[in-house]
């Protein structure tokens, strides 16, 4: 038989191009379905449809194929947060002190009393307070996602917004400061114990402040256009989490320190408001059909039942709690407290990175760490989405064609 | 519910007596375009003691400004302060900002949601886009009326300054993003209205009774609210109120405008130098497209000396006219003062102008737009 040269040898060798195009058109193929025929959040669609597709599923896709693409996570929530930081203006604090109060008391809220929780559960104090330091974080992604799909606007998505970037920052700021305690209980040197979290800590706050600089900048030479802004803006953002990931410092905590400075140091107001648009919605749906595979549905053990409930359960009554008592004060309509506190529902899809990375440092530590955090993560990533989209549109917030 | 005809008893009130009604843009500060607070904003206010009132308007990005009535200009420009204040204290809460002029540059009017009340809905309802293009922002002046007569005399009279008003106050010189050219793009979303225009010639108060008991036969005006001209009698209140100013970017220019139009009306109701005569509404839509376009630089027909002249230079005629009464209200130095703006050729609309071009997004004139209107005058 003659050999036909030009023709591709089986099985066929796909690019991650191909991976990634394919990945996208699923989830938004599930995430419209489900829209249409279920009123469900399109989120909640590319996670089932992760799920669905995830080794511990079809095995459409791989651990490995996971551990390959985990560019295009960090990516994607370079992306996220750096919107989330950017939205935080630190006027807005500065004017309405009773805001600053409520987004302090519930990130210390959160914290305390999910660490008081599991310490009952008799989880090791660093593992309890390296769940409750992830527990504190509401998932900027999908918040980010559902205000954008709604395109609600309006002081609850505002706040909504507020809370998360605070929350946020506070988890990364906590997770970086318990390393040491980790590392030693791992018998770690002191040295290491001592300089790494100043290096992440540090490390990351300059590498983003220093692209801030330069994005500041160059946006000046650039001037107002809103094309070549964008993609400044975007080529920043690839850069720096490329940056933080070789330099091995926190993706997130460079990026939104980026946000948060190049919102509240552009004196000159160099920088336009630009709009992700459309673009990013693509990094939104492989962020979650990605999350939705790597949830770990194994996690769930009887004996993790008790203390996922319970962190649940306090981590929503914490937040509560917080804005009910200065959610009125910070000026917010009477109805406001409740609306938000549903909001903040999403535990960060994050976690899920959070928790790799000490996995990587530490693999049996990871392991207890995660059947908490990653069975709340299940929860969470699906009830979340609900709570959130539901809250904005009972504000009023959601645009009607939303 | 009172009958429209009980709406149409003119409720005499002092001669000369005056207020405004100014309408504000809301700008969430992230990216400057409009936000859509006006609820929450109306609800915090609400608990301050102020005086005046403030007031929802037709989408979710406006609020409206009321004085109360005053004698004289400076009292009210003392009581505009004070709401300001007010205002841009409690929208800060809500991390809102304020601004004025007659049109945000570039908000795009599909996004728009209207505030939900009775009457606004009632509107969309009736004028579907129309409605949600109305997101533009004017000062209205009331000039108090002992009698319907007065009012509608007034009424006639003051046409003839209606490109007055416009130039002076024009500050809507972008919209949707682009330059209009014009000094204010505002009135033109105004007259896509059925009911736009100005009112019809009647002698009297009687005479216009009955213009508006044929119009409801028909069945084409409901009340009093359904005319959208440019200067209207508001019998409720007894007033005239001449609505064909954009929201100055300042209080200050506000009650500047109100200071002129007190000492016109006061001129026209004592000395009577003019009658009322059609020809006034026959060059009416040239003039006024004239000063919508060019603004004080703009020519305009005057329809008593049947003269062609600059738009800036009638006002500065027709100021030194009035000074004597400006003066004896109390407010000479406030019409000196629009006055020597008139001379140096400023305007709200060139001061936008100059901001776009040294800064060059619009984002940024919205930006100082909202830090000129939060600024103490």
């Amino acid at each position: 038989m003659m050999e036909v040269e030009f023709l591709p040898r089986l099985p066929l060798a796909f690019s991650q191009a191909a991976l990634f195009g394919a990945l996208v058109l699923v989830g938004l193929a599930a995430g419209e379905a489900l829209r249409r025929y279920a009123a469900l959040p399109r989120i909640t669609g590319y996670v089932l449809a992760g799920a669905a597709l995830g080794p511990q599923a079809l095995g459409l896709i791989s651990d490995n194929m996971l551990f390959d693409l985990r560019t295009l996570v960090d990516l994607s929530v370079g992306l996220i947060v750096f919107e989330l930081g950017f939205r935080l203006d630190l006027k807005w604090l500065r004017l309405n002190r009773w805001l600053l109060a409520a987004a302090i008391a519930e990130a210390l809220l959160s914290f305390a009393t999910i660490f008081a929780v599991l310490i009952g559960f008799d989880f090791r104090p660093v593992l309890a307070a390296m769940a409750a330091a992830i527990g504190t974080a509401t998932s900027p992604a999908v918040v980010i996602l559902v205000v954008h799909d709604l395109r609600a606007q309006g002081q609850i998505t505002e706040r909504l917004l507020l809370f998360t970037a605070v929350n946020s920052v506070f988890a990364y700021v906590l997770l970086t400061l318990l390393l040491p305690f980790l590392h030693l209980e791992q018998q770690a040197s002191w040295l290491q114990a001592v300089l790494h979290p100043l290096y992440l800590l540090w490390g990351s706050l300059v590498a983003g402040w220093l692209a801030c600089i330069l994005m500041l900048r160059l946006a000046a030479w650039l001037g107002k256009s809103e094309e070549r802004q964008f993609i400044l803006m975007v080529s920043m953002v690839v850069v720096s989490v490329g940056v933080a990931h070789a330099l091995k410092l926190s993706v997130s905590l460079a990026l939104i320190t980026l946000g948060v400075a190049a919102r509240n140091l552009d004196r000159g107001y160099a920088v336009l408001p630009v709009h992700f648009g459309h673009g990013s919605q693509l990094f939104f749906v492989i962020l979650f059909v990605l999350v939705g595979a790597s949830l770990e549905f194994s996690a769930f053990t009887v004996a993790a039942a008790a203390p996922v409930a319970a962190f649940v359960l306090v981590r929503f009554l914490s937040k509560g709690v917080a804005l009910y008592a200065f959610g009125p004060l910070s000026g917010i309509r009477p109805s406001g407290a409740g609306l938000i506190t549903l909001a903040l529902v999403p535990l960060s899809g994050s976690a899920v990175v959070m928790v790799r990375d000490t996995t990587s440092l530490y693999p049996s530590f990871g392991r207890e760490l995660a059947a908490v955090v990653l069975s709340a993560v299940v929860i969470l990533e699906l009830v979340g989405p609900l709570a959130t989209q539901f809250a904005l549109r009972r504000a009023g917030e959601a645009h009607p064609d939303g | 519910m009172s009958s429209p005809m009980d709406e149409l008893s003119f409720a005499a009130s002092a001669a000369l007596s005056v207020g405004i009604e100014l309408e504000l843009q809301l700008v969430r500060p992230h990216d400057l375009d409009l936000s859509r607070d006006a609820a929450d904003l109306l609800r915090r206010l609400e608990k301050r003691k102020l005086p005046g009132a403030v007031k929802p308007e037709i989408t979710e990005s406006m609020i409206e400004l009321n004085s109360s009535v005053h004698t004289g200009c400076l009292a009210l420009l003392e009581e505009l302060e004070t709401l300001r204040k007010a205002v841009v204290h409690e929208a800060g809460v809500l991390n809102v900002r304020i601004a004025g002029g007659g049109s945000h540059p570039f908000h795009d009017w599909a996004d728009r949601r209207i505030y939900p009340n009775e009457r606004f809905m009632h509107v969309v309802e009736r004028y579907g886009y129309l409605a949600k293009q109305f997101t533009v922002f004017g000062q209205h002046i009331h000039i108090g009326c002992p009698s319907g007569d007065q009012a509608v005399f007034l009424t006639h009279l003051l046409t003839r300054y209606v490109p007055h008003f416009i130039a002076l106050s024009a500050a809507s010189p972008f919209y949707q993003g682009e330059d209009t050219s014009f000094q204010s793009s505002r009135l033109t979303a105004v007259s896509a209205f059925p009911l736009s225009g100005h009112m019809p010639f009647v002698a009297d108060w009687s005479e216009f009774l009955e213009y508006f008991a044929r119009m409801q036969g028909f069945g084409i005006a409901a009340s009093m609210k359904d005319f959208y001209w440019d200067i209207r009698p508001k019998p409720e209140y007894g007033t005239i109120e001449i609505r064909v100013c954009d929201t100055p970017l300042t209080v200050r220019r506000a009650g500047l405008l109100a200071a002129y139009a007190q000492a016109l009306a006061a001129w026209h109701l004592e000395e009577r130098p003019l009658q009322p005569s059609r020809t006034t509404y026959l060059v009416n839509s040239h003039n006024r497209f004239e000063a919508c376009r060019y603004g004080l630089r703009g020519t305009m027909i005057d329809p008593y000396a049947s003269l062609k002249k600059a738009i800036g230079e009638d006002i500065l005629e027709t100021a030194a006219r009035i000074a004597p009464y400006a003066a004896r209200l109390g407010c000479g130095g406030l019409l000196e003062e629009l006055a020597a703006g008139v001379r140096a050729g400023e305007s709200d609309a060139a001061w936008l102008r100059r901001r776009h071009a040294a800064r060059g997004s619009l984002a940024d004139v919205v930006r100082d737009a909202c830090s000129r209107w939060e600024q103490s005058m």
